[in-house]
């Protein structure tokens, strides 16, 4: 595991240290320590007690340690570090978050309120001091925005801004709040005050779904509006929940946000493809997929390539944690992965055919699937190259001078 | 140039033996890598094999022998560029230069292939400006599969480890991210790597017809010079062939 940054909260960039030797985990274990002390010494902002929360909705000590175990793992942190997991979910309510709504279909709001639950990821994220969410909190209106205004100016410099949904860049798309707001401005003015910001889900990180073709409103994700300001992106359609909270998390037991990869996604989740984990990986290797749906492959759990899989394009670590509590995920209920997590993805990832015959129009591509305009046009290539080889061979035929005609250069011909 | 004056006619080495080897493994190779990289990209045919598929690995070797194939082409790539430099035969480069003289023989050499062997105005007995350039464009076509083909296999390795060390996903990102960021991303990458096949096919498609062409209409057995390493051309009498 990689913390970055010296100061409180710091970027993606390579300040930082790496932990890999028993020492350095030994010193990543240090910092912890008085990161918590720090943090429990502090005052609640939130008066949800995590153990009283536990124990009213039915959760056993054990099913809280089993938790711990498993996001430390999640975090790629040695099994001694379980304890400070535990120790950093409990003072999670000292962390102030405004969650703000955008371009988007509160899928990701969803994920985290998922009715099957409650799970221990959900109970947290009810622990967190949520400031402002649009879809959970009781005020609207003029209320609601009194409260965004209290919370800003209370935790000034100091809130996590979490974002959901694209921010459309067009005028006359997206307002919010009694005054109507513009998106665009929203996101401006909160984020400049923010500790962090953390895009979740596709629409946020990258445009997602209103960033599509023909992209009427103009979509954009955070990194393309927010600059000077740590940011991370946890895309996914929607994001996993787990992955929030790993972040979070993260941050409330280091002090620092988690190692990014170069699209700002935390590496120990986004770190490795869907394919390299797959539970049919081993059919991709053999040959063996599914050609239709339903049939025998189909019935066999072959791979589903192609049927237009993206798991071999895809970094992301559902096939290991897959959704809501570990149920299931995509793969698992027999349909492809559409690369959710991918930038463009549902110009360029999103289809459930095969990829050489998708037929999803993009920009650029003459209306043709991505795929599938390859294919036409070097097959057109090659038509192009076997027309114009076949007329020039017969106007050679008809028009062309074999050397030998020429009474000065052609050499004798050998009489028999 | 060497070659074995016979009268009027002449033999001309244009293909040393290292030469024709390269050539053949290239095509080999090429045509492995077709092969194979359709397969990858959209698997036509069933692993029909009365074994669990943890036994049998279809995709498993043709992505094997994809990457076998293109390590070749690789390979050769870089041999050929370095003789394009520095061969004792022959320099390749030096008929690339934009020179008057060479650009004159390059016209020369498309208005013989446009006008049917008509009109020859250029000394076929050594390598011409149009073929030099024809062959470059293949070995840049051959590069550029280098870099996006290598950009498509080292996104499987971004825990950062190989077998042979770090260094070499790192060397893999250092030198192909570019094709990630000029290309759209991955699917970008994918679609002009899977095009540039057919600009490779349609290469080939012209180059051996043009060979067999110029065999038909020069008479000088140039379609000789992959197998043997020879053609052979006419000398018109006099001090400088004798």
């Amino acid at each position: 595991m990689r913390v970055i940054g010296k100061r409180e909260v710091a970027s993606s960039s390579s300040e930082g240290f790496v932990a890999r030797t028993g020492q350095e985990y030994e010193a990543l274990r240090l910092r912890c320590e008085r990161r918590l002390r720090e943090l429990e010494a502090s005052e609640p902002l939130n008066q949800v007690s995590l153990p009283s929360l536990l124990r009213d909705r039915g959760m056993s000590r054990r099913s809280f340690l089993k938790w711990a175990s498993a996001t430390t793992a999640l975090l790629f942190l040695p099994a001694s570090f379980e304890k400070l997991v535990a120790r950093a979910a409990s003072v999670m309510n000292r962390v102030p978050v405004i969650w703000v709504e955008y371009q988007d279909c509160a899928g990701n709001s969803e994920a985290v309120l998922r009715a099957d639950g409650p799970t221990i990821d959900e109970l947290l994220l009810d622990v967190i001091s949520l400031e402002y969410q649009e879809t959970l909190m009781a005020p609207s209106g003029f209320q609601a925005e009194a409260q965004l205004k209290d919370a800003v100016e209370t935790f000034r410099g100091k809130y996590i801004l979490i974002v959901e949904g694209s921010i459309p860049a067009e005028d006359g798309f997206g307002f919010n709040g009694p005054r109507g707001e513009g998106f665009l401005e929203n996101l401006k003015r909160l984020s400049r005050d923010a500790l962090a910001v953390i895009a979740v889900g596709s629409c946020a990180s990258y445009g997602g779904i209103p960033a599509a073709y023909p992209n009427p409103t103009k979509a954009m994700g955070v990194w393309d509006i927010v600059k000077g300001k740590p940011i991370v992106n946890i895309p996914a359609c929607p994001m996993n929940p787990a992955n929030l909270l790993g972040v979070i998390l993260h941050y409330v037991l280091t002090g620092a946000l988690p190692e990014l990869d170069y699209l700002l996604r935390p590496k120990f989740a986004f770190g490795y493809r869907i394919h390299d984990n797959c539970e049919r990986r081993a059919h991709f290797d053999a040959g063996e997929y599914v050609e239709r749906w339903g049939d025998e492959g189909a019935r066999n759990n072959f791979c589903l390539y192609k049927m237009g899989c993206k798991g071999p394009m895809t970094f992301n670590n559902c096939s290991i944690i897959r959704y809501n509590d570990g149920t299931n995920w995509p793969i698992g209920v027999g349909r492809g992965c559409i690369g959710c997590s991918e930038p463009g993805f549902w110009d360029k990832y999103a289809y459930e055919r095969p990829m050489a015959g998708a037929n999803i129009p993009v920009p650029g591509l003459f209306e043709l699937g991505i795929e599938k305009s390859v294919d036409i046009l070097g097959v057109g290539l090659l038509t192009a190259a076997g027309a114009g080889i076949a007329i020039h061979a017969f106007l050679s035929a008809k028009y062309g001078k074999k050397s030998e005609e020429a009474p000065s250069s052609a050499p004798p011909k050998e009489k028999p | 140039m060497n070659g074995e004056a016979s009268g009027k006619i002449v033999r001309v080495l244009r293909m040393p033996v290292s030469w024709r080897i390269f050539h053949w493994v290239n095509f080999l190779a090429v045509f492995a890598a077709v092969v194979t990289g359709i397969y990858i990209g959209r698997p036509y045919y069933q692993a029909m094999i009365a074994e669990p598929a943890v036994r049998k690995f279809v995709m498993g070797w043709n992505r094997a022998i994809h990457l076998y194939a293109a390590i070749a082409v690789d390979v050769l790539c870089v041999i050929s560029f370095y003789l394009y430099f520095l061969s004792r035969f022959e320099r390749p480069v030096r008929k690339l230069l934009p020179t008057k003289e060479h650009r004159r023989e390059f016209l020369e050499v498309l208005a013989n292939f446009f006008t049917f062997n008509r009109r020859k105005r250029f000394d076929s007995a050594e390598l011409d400006t149009f073929n030099a350039a024809w062959f470059t464009l293949l070995h840049l076509l051959l590069l550029f599969q280098l870099f996006t083909g290598l950009q498509l296999y080292v996104y499987s390795l971004e825990s950062g480890l190989s077998s042979v060390g770090g260094w070499w996903p790192w060397l893999m990102h250092a030198a192909t991210d570019w094709t990630y960021w000029s290309f759209g991303g991955r699917m970008g990458v994918r679609w002009v790597h899977h095009f540039t096949m057919y600009l490779i096919l349609a290469w080939i498609a012209f180059h051996v017809y043009y060979e067999i062409w110029r065999t038909v209409y020069w008479r000088e057995g140039d379609i000789a010079i992959a197998f043997g390493g020879e053609k052979i051309v006419r000398r018109q009498p006099g001090p400088a062939t004798e």
